[in-house]
């Protein structure tokens, strides 16, 4: 038997070779400025910009004008109290509605509260009355904010005005008539309804997922560029396998992006106060199939990527569909079926939902067992795809060497022959 | 060169541009394919405006037919659905963190005798912040119910007492708040939303397109010969190359508009004609935009980089999900260096509002002015393109 067809020559070059591919990957990384910016500037820098941009958490203080019809105590004592809550700011208190709606169209103002003449009269004579809000719609925060904040009023105004026209015989009594049933409403897990709790989360995630792809993607046009035969796979003995060259390469993009991960999944949330109840041990076990499943996924783009710049231009509009089609801000059980099968082709459909659960809910492995399984499969899938693609790969450049040996040959031959 | 000889260099540079385009099909999959796997995506996902059945679970500990009821009402409401009934808080609990649910209605024990004997049991319902739409609708509809319930037992009381419905809901409920959603009636999440969403992506893919055409040049060394044949000027090569990339985005923009306003029937208070003009500018400032980047990172990848980033960047700071007024000062003032910014503000203007187009005039005014950045960057550019060696 000869020695290279020994298995246990073939392990011991195999490993030999993994490594050799693993260290040639590093530095190719480390050598394409391109690449560096998407392994660590767009990772260090992008969730800080994000969570910058939603610090704010709430908007305060939405400007409304209002138009007092009425001009009583009541409606002086409304406007005091709308203006009293945190949500919303009375800029300016008009005469007319045109002139408030003067104020909405220069932008002073975003909302309108209208006190009909008749508000106090009705009031006073036990007749419900109406007050109209008008709210411009470029913002649905300010929409909520104006909506919530005179719809507190108006409960609170109701329940004293109650207790006001019919008195009885004790507070008690008094309370239970104003208030047979009350409640109250409680917001878990992002308490205050923030909006950078809410969406930088998922942008954390995805910018994993989009920067792996447009790394890999590049790092595989810019071989395609450079080989001879313009093949992703270089002409070298060390590169003679498919299993190597895949594992060999995934173990670099592996370490390089747990040191990613611990700056965006640990350290970010620590910086901007998000909201992070997980178990770290959790977090881990769950970002790791994840991290298995972009890289593969990666992997098998970056097969079809022919120059360096393509995946930049294919991908990176992706990342607005994409984090629609992960459920978090379009509820997942309103998304079309067809979307949501498309959805499942992306590890960071799964790998958000899971991670937002983990993180920000508090979920265990056991409650995202679904995602978590989705996971691995997409892991084992790609896995298996980006293997078949260099195995073609390999197979394409051995035919391109052994064509122009050919012809080489060939012309040799036909040199003699002269 | 007189006026005649510039724009017959144009036209051969326009030509040649049409020509490199059939050699890459990255340039249709840009232009073309991206926007319409948007337009469909976006449109097709939010086409029922509102999500409707969002799941809850009800915990009711009362089992009585008061909360019974009171459950078989909540479910009714279009936006709720009761898809877990449970006596145990912790399972529903679960369920969220499953993400099977987004809210949980608790009801106390002894909830119906409590009622009906003024011992003033309480209601409580929990929403998940974390899928914030999910959990605004939700809050509403949970919101409405646990008043209606009280009001339920009011009514009750009030007729035993023989008064009438009138004067029971007078009492009940004083001061009603009618609320008018200025141009968007139905809070329709697609028109608040496609709205920006889609000529987002147009600028994204506008600022690349721009950056890759340019840059590619540079990269494969044909930037000369693309001079040479623009006779050597920076103002006509680059008419000529964008010129065929702005009558395509054109094209798509008034698309996107005829699928937003025409077929979707979005509100379009102020007529065609100050939306067409705006995405008219929208796409030529972006196009301005893409010049400068380039002009300023004349290597494609850091180009691209750039464009990708910017681009990016642009769905939050324009503030059509989180309103700029709430967001840092610093911010406030760099979002201005977004076109799709200023055209969000004459969208808002416009098509929401049917304001009077004296109040956008300066919107337009800033993508016109967008226009200036090409002459800013010439000349580094054409430095760029006669002396810059691409390093790989």
């Amino acid at each position: 038997m000869k020695r290279e067809n020994r298995l246990q020559y073939i392990i011991k070059e195999g490993f030999l070779d993994t490594f050799y591919i693993w260290k040639d990957e590093l530095k190719n990384v480390f050598k394409d400025s391109g690449v560096v910016i998407f392994f660590f500037l767009v990772p260090f820098i992008y969730p800080i910009l994000y969570a910058f941009i939603y610090n704010n958490e709430v908007v305060r203080e939405a400007k409304m004008v209002v138009v007092d019809q009425s001009d009583s105590f009541l409606s002086r004592e409304f406007t005091r109290r709308v203006n009293a809550t945190a949500d919303v700011e009375v800029v300016a208190v008009c005469s007319d509605m045109a002139e408030a709606k003067k104020m909405l169209d220069e932008k002073k103002a975003y909302g309108i509260l209208y006190f009909p003449s008749e508000f106090s009269k009705d009031l006073h004579k036990g007749k419900q009355t109406t007050l109209s809000l008008y709210c411009d719609m470029s913002s649905l925060l300010f929409y909520k904010a104006f909506l919530l904040a005179s719809m507190e009023v108006s409960l609170d105004m109701g329940k004293e005005l109650r207790a006001h026209n019919s008195p009885a015989s004790s507070g008690k009594m008094e309370e239970i008539m104003v208030e047979p049933i009350p409640y109250e409403s409680v917001a878990i897990f992002n308490s205050q309804n923030g909006f950078a709790s809410f969406l930088v989360p998922a942008i954390l995630i995805l910018v994993l997922q989009q920067t792996l792809v447009l790394g890999i993607g590049m790092l595989g046009g810019t071989a395609r560029e450079k080989n001879r035969f313009h093949t992703l796979v270089p002409v070298c003995r060390h590169f003679n396998g498919t299993l190597r060259i895949v594992f060999g390469k995934s173990l670099t993009y592996l370490l390089l992006y747990v040191v990613v991960c611990i700056w965006v999944l640990a350290i970010v949330p620590k910086l901007f106060g998000l909201p992070q109840v997980g178990e770290s041990w959790t977090i881990m076990f769950f970002i790791l199939p994840y991290l298995f499943a972009c890289i593969f996924f990666a992997m098998t783009l970056s097969g079809f990527m022919r120059s360096r710049e393509a995946p930049m231009l294919v991908f990176v509009f992706t990342s607005v569909v994409l984090i629609f089609i992960s459920g978090v801000s379009w509820p997942k059980e309103a998304i079309p079926p067809f979307w949501k099968v498309i959805g499942y082709v992306f590890p960071s459909t799964p790998g958000i939902q899971g991670f937002i659960r983990i993180n920000t809910s508090g979920a265990t492995l056991n409650e995202v067992a679904h995602e978590y399984r989705t996971l691995w499969v997409q892991a084992g899938i790609y896995f298996i795809t980006a293997c078949m693609i260099y195995r073609f790969q390999i197979m394409r450049s051995r035919k391109l060497i052994i064509k122009q040996y050919r012809y080489m040959k060939m012309q040799r031959a036909l040199r003699k022959g002269k | 060169m007189t006026f005649e000889e510039s724009l017959h260099k144009i036209r051969t540079v326009a030509n040649r541009e049409i020509h490199r385009w059939g050699k890459s099909p990255i340039y249709f999959f840009c232009m073309l394919v991206a926007p319409t796997i948007c337009v469909i995506f976006f449109l097709s996902l939010m086409k029922d405006g509102l999500p409707t059945d969002m799941p809850i679970a009800v915990v009711d500990l009362d089992g009585s037919a008061t909360s019974r009821n009171l459950v078989r009402q909540l479910d009714a409401f279009e936006q709720t659905k009761v898809v877990v009934r449970t006596t145990s808080f912790d399972e529903a609990r679960r369920e969220m963190q499953k993400g099977n649910v987004y809210g949980v209605f608790y009801i106390p024990e002894d909830f119906g005798v409590d009622a009906a004997s003024g011992r003033q049991p309480r209601l409580s319902f929990y929403t998940n912040g974390t899928y914030l739409i999910a959990a605004s609708l939700l809050f509403r509809d949970m919101k409405t119910m646990s008043v209606l319930a009280g009001a339920s037992v009011g009514l009750q009381t009030g007729l035993a007492k023989g008064y009438t419905e009138d004067q029971i809901m007078a009492q009940l409920q004083p001061i009603v708040i009618d609320t008018h959603a200025l141009g968007n009636p139905w809070l329709n999440y697609s028109v608040y939303l496609n709205n920006t969403l889609l000529p987002g992506v147009l600028q994204l893919m506008i600022f690349l397109v721009t950056v890759f055409s340019i840059g590619s040049e540079i990269k494969h060394s044909t930037s000369r010969e693309w001079l040479e044949s623009g006779g050597n000027s920076m103002t006509v090569s680059l008419l000529g190359k964008l010129l065929p990339q702005t009558v395509v985005f054109t094209v798509v923009a008034f698309l996107y508009c005829a699928a937003l306003y025409g077929f979707n029937s979005f509100p379009l208070n102020s007529g065609w004609g100050p939306m067409l003009l705006a995405l008219f500018l929208l796409v030529i400032s972006s196009q301005a935009v893409g010049v400068f980047m380039i002009g300023l990172l004349p290597t494609l990848r850091l180009g691209l980089s750039f464009a990708s980033l910017f681009g990016m960047l642009a769905f939050s700071i324009v503030g059509f999900s989180f309103p700029v007024l709430g967001m840092d000062p610093t911010l406030q003032a760099l979002s201005d260096l977004f076109p799709l910014r200023h055209y969000f503000l004459i969208y808002v203007d416009q098509a929401l509002n049917g304001r009077d187009l004296f109040y956008s005039w300066t919107e337009y005014a800033w993508l016109t002015g967008f226009l200036i950045l090409p002459f800013l960057i010439g000349r580094n550019l054409k430095g760029a393109l006669l002396y810059f060696k691409y390093i790989p």
